[in-house]
């Protein structure tokens, strides 16, 4: 399973050179946590292998875009993030401005929260009860251990809103396990 | 116990072939794209593209409504201008009857006639007078005779 890499180690600068290694290097690293993205947010197998692929080649076609070779991985998932959204608002008209924000009240929660076997479909469960732009925001830093600043960066909203919706979506999810412990029936 | 990582992670595993074939897939062709020389109208077409793309999204979509209003004005003009321009047809279409018509065209014919009569041929032309200066003394006598 790929752990969260130093991005230093990553060959962005010879991908941009063109080097088909290097891209094969790069989506061979992201491709899982991507598809992990897209899947929750999208729910669709086909959907969410699609729109990796089109996150792909738009990466491959808009690397001059790319002002830092670091943030390869946040501006990927920034293009996932576009492609998701676009996809839903052909769908049905989510947007994820339409939900309402919580007062900027955010606390920085330990990051702690470790479940056991037996509550790991739960917490997928609970994962997917959560509103998308919660759940967005959750996943990226779940997934890739993104900064405040980088999932602001992919979601394109102020650094305060993916405070409160992460806040909100700790909270929740820590409540909602705190419950299934308390009432494991 | 597991972080949540790892938990999603290990949800989607099973999906990691199909990734793969996505990846081998896209790398194929971007190795394609590199080796393959793209031929000059390609380029000029992806270019012209891509120029109007970005001269959409840069010059029209940020100002779209005031585009829109732009456009509007520019219609109603136009259906003004045409309504106006189908009526004074029309005005002309009724005015001129065949015999207003012959009227005309026997007027100009005179007109053109008289433009282009032969000139060497003064008959009826008044001649001018020519003038011949008289001395003084013989004005006043006509005058007083």
């Amino acid at each position: 399973m790929p752990e969260v890499a130093d991005i230093e180690q990553l060959p962005v600068s010879q991908a941009r050179a063109g080097e088909p290694a290097a891209w094969d290097a790069l989506f061979r690293r992201y491709q899982l946590p991507l598809y992990v993205y897209v899947f929750e947010l999208v729910r669709d197998e086909q959907t969410g292998l699609d729109i990796v692929q089109e996150t792909f080649i738009a990466a491959a076609r808009h690397i001059g875009g790319l002002r830092e070779d670091g943030k390869f991985g946040s501006w990927l998932f920034g293009i996932a993030h576009q492609k998701v959204i676009q996809r839903w608002r052909k769908r049905t008209e989510i947007l994820f401005d339409e939900i309402p924000e919580l007062p900027d009240e955010f606390e920085e929660a330990p990051d702690d929260l470790l479940i056991r076997r037996e509550q790991e479909a739960e917490f997928m469960n609970l994962v997917e009860q959560l509103p998308p732009p919660h759940r967005s925001v959750l996943l990226l830093h779940f997934v890739e251990d993104f900064s405040l600043e980088e999932i602001a960066r992919i979601t394109e909203t102020q650094l305060g809103t993916v405070k409160s919706r992460l806040h909100y979506a700790k909270k929740t999810l820590r409540k909602l396990v705190e419950e299934k412990n308390e009432n494991p029936a | 116990m597991k972080t949540p990582r790892e938990i999603l992670l290990a949800r989607h595993q099973a999906k990691t072939p199909k990734l793969d074939a996505i990846r081998r897939s896209v790398v194929i062709e971007l190795n394609n794209q590199e080796t393959k020389e793209q031929s000059f109208p390609a380029v000029f077409v992806t270019s012209l593209l891509g120029c109007s793309n970005k001269l959409w999204l840069e010059l029209v979509w940020p100002c779209r409504r005031i585009w829109t209003g732009l456009a509007a004005v520019w219609v109603v003009l136009v259906i003004v201008n045409v309504s106006q321009r189908d009526g004074s047809q029309v005005h002309l279409a009724k005015s001129s009857s065949p015999a207003a018509m012959t009227m005309t065209f026997r007027d100009q014919q005179k007109i053109l006639n008289e433009l282009f009569a032969d000139r060497s041929l003064p008959a009826e032309a008044v001649r001018p007078r020519i003038f011949s200066p008289k001395p003084r003394t013989e004005t006043m006598r006509l005058l007083t005779a």
